[in-house]
């Protein structure tokens, strides 16, 4: 008998061990994030619809009906990311993820230049080159310097009336997201 | 000795379990670490932020969220009135009063129906439509039958959800968060 209590004592202080192992590989292991979903939907470099959910989501996780958004995953491996968008919409916002989904940059219209979608996303390694040897075509873009390599960048568009929609539909669809090596 | 096989039996499947089903149940259950509650609303401003607490980023991963980041918005999430008691989408209500300091707002109303009684368009209001007072407050009405001002329909039966995101506002950039006022939710009434 006081084997089993023991053994149920052991069992218990292991419960709290798988329950923080489990807690701490979820976020780099979880078959159900937003990467593995965009993976089945779009290539790397490829812009997809993104549906978007509320951060903080009811009963059943409720999409903002007056937003539209893309997601594009790209990997810096491959040179610089360079996303870029023209059009004028009442509201736009990016937001850039790491490959587990964790918001590392995000930006609005407000606070980009002449309220244009430009961004460059970058490894500290890569913004050495840039300032070495600065893209023509990329001077007026935003410079996103992160650890990472591997991410996604969602952009997500304002409609307040229903008149808006397809020019917000058209903007997110003109988002040009493409790898470029010095 | 078939003790000990069935001892360490019991200890290893009780570690498994338990872990597994604590986790689970932590993660489910919404009124987290982290939260922000002001009157009603609720909001996790440090979700998908590489600050956030350990169960928020799990949460994240297994959900596939990709959150708002803080020069975006804050979304914030009622599932019951000011005095406490559960919203009901059969039920009316009134939002009044003002929200933080931000460029505009959405108000979306999301009953519990599953997905094909669930309306294509979950019904909502924007602040670009919304009518207020000369002090900048207003009162939005949340009802199934038409109603004066402004007015939110909503549908169906059961537990609803009222999510108010705030776009492009100061409070994700370093305000102090005890001093966010809401708006309150009154109940109004329900039909029978």
């Amino acid at each position: 008998m006081r084997k089993f209590v023991y053994a149920a004592i052991v069992g218990l202080i292991g419960a709290g061990i798988v329950h923080v192992a489990i807690l701490l590989l979820l976020p780099t292991m979880s078959p159900r994030d937003a990467w593995s979903r965009l993976a089945a939907q779009a290539d790397l470099y490829q812009t997809t619809p993104y549906v978007t959910d509320s951060d903080v989501a009811g009963p059943a996780g409720i999409a903002d009906p007056y937003f539209q958004a893309v997601a594009c995953r790209f990997d810096l491996g491959e040179g610089v990311a360079h996303v870029q968008g023209s059009g004028v919409v009442p509201f736009w916002s990016a937001s850039v993820y790491d490959r587990s989904g964790q918001n590392i940059y995000s930006l609005n219209d407000r606070s980009a230049k002449d309220e244009q979608l430009d961004i460059v996303i970058l490894t500290p390694a890569q913004m050495v080159d840039m300032r070495k040897a600065p893209l023509e075509e990329l001077e007026n873009a935003v410079f996103v310097e992160t650890p990472i390599d591997e991410g996604i960048v969602v952009v997500r568009g304002f409609a307040p009336d229903q008149t808006w929609v397809r020019k917000v539909a058209d903007f997110l669809g003109a988002i040009d997201c493409v790898p470029e090596t010095s | 000795m078939l003790n000990t096989v069935l001892a360490i039996l019991l200890a290893s499947s009780l570690a498994v379990a338990g872990g597994a089903w604590s986790l689970v149940s932590v993660l489910n259950n919404r009124q987290g670490t982290g939260a922000l509650v002001v009157g009603a609303w609720t909001a996790f401003p440090k979700i998908g932020s590489p600050d956030a607490d350990p169960y928020s980023k799990a949460r994240t991963s297994r959900e596939g969220i990709l959150a708002l980041g803080s020069a975006e918005g804050i979304a914030f999430s009622a599932t019951t009135d000011t005095a406490g008691d559960a919203l009901r989408a059969e039920c009316s209500y009134r939002i009044e009063g003002n929200v933080p300091t931000s460029r505009f707002w959405t108000l979306v109303a999301n009953g519990d129906q599953p997905a094909p009684e669930r309306p294509a368009r979950l019904p909502a209001l924007n602040s670009q439509s919304v009518l207020r007072r000369a002090d900048s407050s207003f009162a939005v009405t949340v009802a199934a039958h038409p109603a004066a001002g402004n007015w939110l329909q909503n549908s169906g039966t059961g537990p609803m959800a009222l999510v108010l995101t705030i776009y492009d506002t100061n409070l994700t950039t370093g305000s102090e968060f005890s001093e966010i006022l809401m708006p309150g939710i009154e109940p109004l009434g329900c039909d029978a």
